[in-house]
C-alpha cells in the first residue's frame, strides 16, 4: 500500500464529507439494515469477507491462522442485527430519524476521522461502523500493524450498498507525516485508539468545537474464588482462562495478563498454575501463538528468567514451562503486579481475601478494562461490585473476555453517544 | 577480597587489564575462554541463586565447555536480588541504576573496586585518546595535553552512580600520569554549571588545548540549549572530541542521537567522526565504545575490551543470531568477578564487523494490540 499524501488525505475527507449529506438524508433504519447485513457477512465463516480475513490477516498481523479464525468466530457471534438495534435503542432511543429519544435530537458530525491502532480486527470493524450508524461519514487511517481489516470493512459495505460505502474512505500514511495527520485531524470528529502518549498528542490537535474521542491502552485480569479451583471446576476454569489468553496472543486489552486468586490455599494455587500451564501447552496445538517480534521475545525471555532467578534465590515463586516454550506461567508470592510481557505470559497472584482485592488491583485501576470473575458463589455480586468500583468497564466470566457485546461501554463510554451532538427539543 | 579462589581470579583479570596498551588489543580467545569458565565455576558455587538458576537450566561447571554456554542473568534480576559472589558483610560499595523507568533500582554489590577501576582507563584511552597508545600528541604537535570536562555529577554528589565513579577514576588516573591538563566536573547538585563550563571551554581555546567533553546525552542537550539561547557557536581547539553516554528516557526533552550529533557539530564544531558513544551499564564493570577515533574512516561500531565479549542471541531460543541479524545483547564481562559475569541486557543489537551496534526498539514497531505493556504502565503510575 502506498502512503497517502496530505493532499490525498484532504481530498478523501472532502469526498466523504460530500457523501455525508446523502447519508444524513437517509432514514437511520435503512442504514441499520445495511450495516446488519454487513455484520451478517462478517459472522458468516463462508463469506468472502471472512475468507479474505482468514487468508490475509495472519500474514499481515502475525497472528496464527487458527487464532484469527477462532477469535473472529468467538468475538462476532453476538454481533447480530438484533444486537445492533438494541444498541441504537439503548443509546439513541427508538426514533428512526429526527427526534431520537423522543425529544432529543442526535446528530452525527459532518465527518469522523478514525485513527486505528493495533492488529485486532473487531475493534476496527466497530470503529468504522459506529459513525455510520449516527449518520457520519468516515475517514479511517489504517494501523501499520493491520493494513488489511479496514479495507475489508469498506469492501464488505460496498458489497451490500455501494452508496453507503462511498461514505467510507481508508487512508494510509506515516504517523510522523505532520501535514497528512493535520489534514486527517481536520474532521469534525476524531476517534483515536492508542497509547496515552498518542491520545494526548492527538487531543492537543483537535480543538473544540471539534470532538475528540479517545480509547486508551488498557489491561484486563481474572479474579478467582476458591470454588473455581475445586477439582470438578479447575480444568474448566483453566481451559476458559487459557482461551482468553490465547486469542490474540494477549495483545487485546480484554486479554487477562494476570490471575488473582482470592482466599485460596497454596496447593489450590499451585493446582491452578499447573492446570494453566498444561492448558497453555495444549492450546499450542489448536491455537498456536503467532509471530513474535524480537523485542517482544526478548521481553518475554527476560521476564521469565527474572522469575527463575527469584525462584532460585528462595522466593516463593514457581515458573512453569521451558525457556523455549511459547507460553509461561509464573506463580507469584504476592499480589504485587509485575511486568507483563504479553504473548501468553500469565502471572498468578495470591490475594488474602476479597477485602484485600482493591489494594491488590489499585495500581491497575486507572488502566483496567475487563475483569473475569468466577468461583465466588454467593459473593459474586460483591466481587463484581468491587471490580466495577475499581474502574473495570466490563465484568464477565472466564472464557468470555474476548467476546465483548456490541454495546460494551469501552473505556466506560457509550459506543454511539460520544460520536453525536445532542439537541434537546422542548415540547413547548 | 578474602576468598583465596576469588583473589586468584581477580589477579589474573587485573593482570590482563593492566597489560601495556597496543592499538590492536588482541582478543586472545583461548585466554578469555579459560578465564570465563574458571569464573563461571567460581560464581556457580559462590553465588547461590545464580548457581541454582544455572543448574535448573542444565548448565553446570561440568557441562559448560565454552564461555558461550555460560547462562546469562537478565539485568532485571539485579533489581530483585543482591547478586554477590562474596559474603554480604564484605561489601565495600554498591552502585545503583538511575531508575528512570521503574520503581526499583538495579544494584551492583562490590567487595572491591579494583577491577572496576582497572577496566576504565585502558578502554577510555583506546577509544577516546588513541593517540596516547600510538605515542603521538592529541591534536596538533604543539598542543598542550587534552583537558577533560565532565557533564555528570561528581562521585561525592552521586556516590552510587557508576558513571560518576568512572569519571572520577579517569580524572584521577589520567591526571596522575600527566596525560591530561586542567580538568573537572561541570555539574553541581544535578545542575549544569554552564558559566564554569563555558569558561573552561574558552580557557582551552585560549591555550589551544584539545578538549574531551564527556557526559550524559541529556546533560549535553542542556548545555547545547544554553549555547543556543545565547546564540553562541564555539570552534573548539583542533583534536577536541566528545564522549556521550546514556539515553534520555524519563527526561524532559528527547532527541535522536543523530540530532544530538548535529547540534554538537553546529554549536561546538565537533564532527560526528569525533563523537564517541559509550555503552555501559551499572551491572557491568567494563564499557564499550564507538570505534570512530580508534579506527577512523571505518564503519562506526562498538568495540569491547579483550576481557569482555558480546553475544547476539535469538531471545526465543537463546541461540546466536546470524551475523547482521537483530538479537539481544548478552555480555560476558570478566571484570564482574564479584557478582555474575554473564548479563543479558534489555537492548537489541546487531553484529557489525568485529563489533556491534545498539538498536532501539524495532524500527516501525507500533504496538500490535491495545493491551498496555505493563512496564509502560508501571512507569506511568510511578512507584507502587
Amino acid at each position: 500500500l502506498s502512503a497517502s499524501s496530505a493532499r490525498e488525505v484532504s481530498d478523501a475527507l472532502g469526498r466523504v464529507r460530500g457523501c455525508g449529506k446523502t447519508l444524513r438524508a437517509r432514514p437511520r433504519s435503512e442504514t441499520l439494515c445495511v450495516l446488519a447485513q454487513v455484520l451478517d457477512r462478517w459472522r458468516d465463516p463462508t463469506s468472502k469477507t471472512r475468507q479474505s480475513l482468514d487468508h490475509m490477516l495472519p500474514e499481515a498481523t502475525g497472528f496464527s491462522r487458527e487464532v484469527v479464525r477462532a477469535g473472529l468466530a468467538h468475538a462476532l457471534g453476538g454481533w447480530t442485527d438484533e444486537a445492533l438495534r438494541a444498541l441504537v435503542q439503548r443509546e439513541l432511543g427508538g426514533g428512526a430519524g429526527a427526534l431520537d429519544r423522543g425529544a432529543v435530537l442526535a446528530t452525527g458530525f459532518g465527518s469522523t476521522s478514525v485513527l486505528l491502532a493495533g492488529a485486532l480486527p473487531t475493534p476496527t470493524l466497530l470503529a468504522i461502523l459506529a459513525p455510520l450508524v449516527v449518520g457520519s461519514p468516515v475517514l479511517a487511517r489504517t494501523s501499520s500493524s493491520d493494513p488489511v481489516t479496514a479495507r475489508l470493512v469498506a469492501a464488505s459495505i460496498a458489497e451490500v450498498d455501494p452508496e453507503l460505502a462511498a461514505c467510507v474512505e481508508i487512508v494510509e500514511f506515516a504517523v510522523d507525516d505532520f501535514a497528512a495527520m493535520e489534514a486527517f485531524l481536520s474532521a469534525e470528529c476524531v476517534v483515536a485508539s492508542g497509547s496515552d502518549a498518542t491520545l494526548s498528542a492527538v487531543a492537543r490537535r483537535v480543538r473544540p468545537p471539534r470532538r475528540f474521542v479517545g480509547y486508551g491502552h488498557r489491561v484486563s485480569v481474572a479474579v478467582l474464588g476458591s470454588e473455581a479451583l475445586a477439582p470438578p471446576s479447575l480444568l474448566e476454569t483453566c481451559a476458559r482462562l487459557v482461551f482468553d489468553v490465547g486469542l490474540w496472543d494477549q495483545l487485546g486489552c480484554l486479554s487477562p495478563l494476570a490471575v488473582y486468586v482470592v482466599a485460596a490455599e497454596p496447593p489450590q494455587i499451585e493446582g491452578l498454575a499447573m492446570g494453566m500451564a498444561s492448558a497453555l501447552a495444549q492450546a499450542e496445538v489448536k491455537l498456536p501463538r503467532g509471530r513474535t517480534p524480537t523485542s517482544a521475545s526478548a521481553a518475554f525471555a527476560r521476564a521469565r528468567a527474572e522469575a527463575e532467578m527469584r525462584s532460585a534465590a528462595g522466593q516463593d515463586v514457581d515458573v512453569y514451562g521451558l525457556p523455549t516454550d511459547p507460553w509461561c506461567v509464573v506463580r507469584e508470592d504476592s499480589a504485587q503486579f509485575r511486568e507483563a510481557p504479553l504473548y501468553r505470559f500469565v502471572r498468578i497472584h495470591p490475594v488474602a481475601d476479597l477485602a484485600a482485592l482493591p489494594g491488590a488491583l489499585a495500581g491497575l485501576a486507572p488502566h483496567l478494562a475487563a475483569v473475569a470473575i468466577d468461583g465466588f458463589g454467593a459473593n459474586s455480586p460483591k466481587a463484581a461490585e468491587l471490580a466495577a468500583s475499581l474502574g473495570a468497564s466490563r465484568i464477565c466470566a472466564p472464557g468470555r473476555m474476548q467476546a465483548p457485546p456490541l454495546g460494551w461501554h469501552h473505556d466506560g463510554q457509550g459506543v454511539l453517544t460520544p460520536l453525536c451532538r445532542f439537541s434537546d427539543v422542548e415540547s413547548d | 577480597v578474602s576468598d583465596p579462589a576469588r583473589a586468584a581470579l581477580d589477579a589474573k583479570v587485573l593482570a590482563w587489564m593492566r597489560e601495556p596498551a597496543c592499538l590492536e588489543w588482541p582478543q586472545e580467545e583461548e585466554r578469555f575462554d579459560r578465564l570465563a569458565c574458571e569464573l563461571f565455576t567460581f560464581q556457580f558455587e559462590r553465588c547461590a541463586p545464580y548457581g541454582r538458576f544455572c543448574a535448573r537450566r542444565g548448565r553446570t561447571p561440568g557441562t559448560v565447555r565454552s564461555w558461550r554456554e555460560i547462562p546469562a542473568v537478565p539485568t532485571g534480576a539485579f533489581k530483585e536480588l543482591a547478586l554477590r559472589s562474596f559474603r554480604a558483610e564484605e561489601a565495600v560499595h554498591v552502585f545503583r541504576t538511575s531508575g528512570t523507568s521503574a520503581a526499583r533500582r538495579g544494584e551492583l554489590h562490590l567487595d572491591t573496586l579494583a577491577l572496576y577501576e582497572a577496566s576504565v582507563v585502558p578502554s577510555f584511552v583506546q577509544h577516546l585518546l588513541p593517540e596516547l597508545v600510538r605515542g603521538i600528541p592529541v591534536g596538533p604537535a604543539s598542543a598542550p595535553p587534552p583537558r577533560l570536562r565532565i557533564l555528570a555529577p561528581t562521585p561525592a554528589a552521586a556516590p552510587d552512580s557508576s558513571l560518576s565513579h568512572m569519571f572520577g577514576v579517569l580524572l584521577r588516573e589520567l591526571g596522575a600520569r600527566g596525560a591530561i591538563g586542567p580538568s573537572g566536573f561541570d555539574l553541581d547538585a544535578g545542575e549544569l554549571q554552564f558559566r564554569g563550563w563555558l569558561r573552561a571551554l574558552e580557557d582551552a581555546l585560549e591555550h589551544d588545548a584539545p578538549l574531551v567533553l564527556c557526559g550524559t546525552a541529556f546533560a549535553f542537550v542542556h548545555a547545547l540549549d544554553e549555547l543556543a539561547r545565547l546564540g553562541m557557536h564555539l570552534s573548539l581547539p583542533a583534536g577536541s572530541r566528545v564522549m556521550e553516554t546514556g539515553g534520555f528516557k524519563g527526561r524532559v526533552r528527547e532527541l535522536s542521537r543523530e540530532a544530538l550529533y548535529g547540534l554538537l557539530e553546529e554549536r561546538l564544531s565537533i564532527p560526528s567522526s569525533a563523537i564517541v558513544n559509550q555503552y555501559g551499564m551499572t551491572e557491568l564493570a567494563s564499557q564499550f565504545h564507538d570505534s570512530v577515533l580508534r579506527f577512523p574512516g571505518t564503519l562506526r561500531r562498538k568495540l569491547a575490551p579483550p576481557w569482555a565479549r558480546v553475544r547476539l542471541v535469538d531471545p526465543a531460543t537463546g541461540d546466536p543470531v546470524p551475523p547482521g541479524e537483530i538479537g539481544v545483547l548478552v555480555i560476558h564481562d570478566l571484570g564482574n568477578t564479584s557478582s555474575v559475569s554473564a548479563v543479558e541486557t534489555a537492548d537489541l543489537g546487531r553484529q557489525v564487523e568485529d563489533g556491534f551496534e545498539i538498536l532501539g526498539r524495532e524500527p516501525g514497531a507500533e504496538a500490535r494490540g491495545c493491551s498496555l505493556a505493563a512496564e509502560e504502565m508501571l512507569a506511568g503510575s510511578g512507584p507502587a
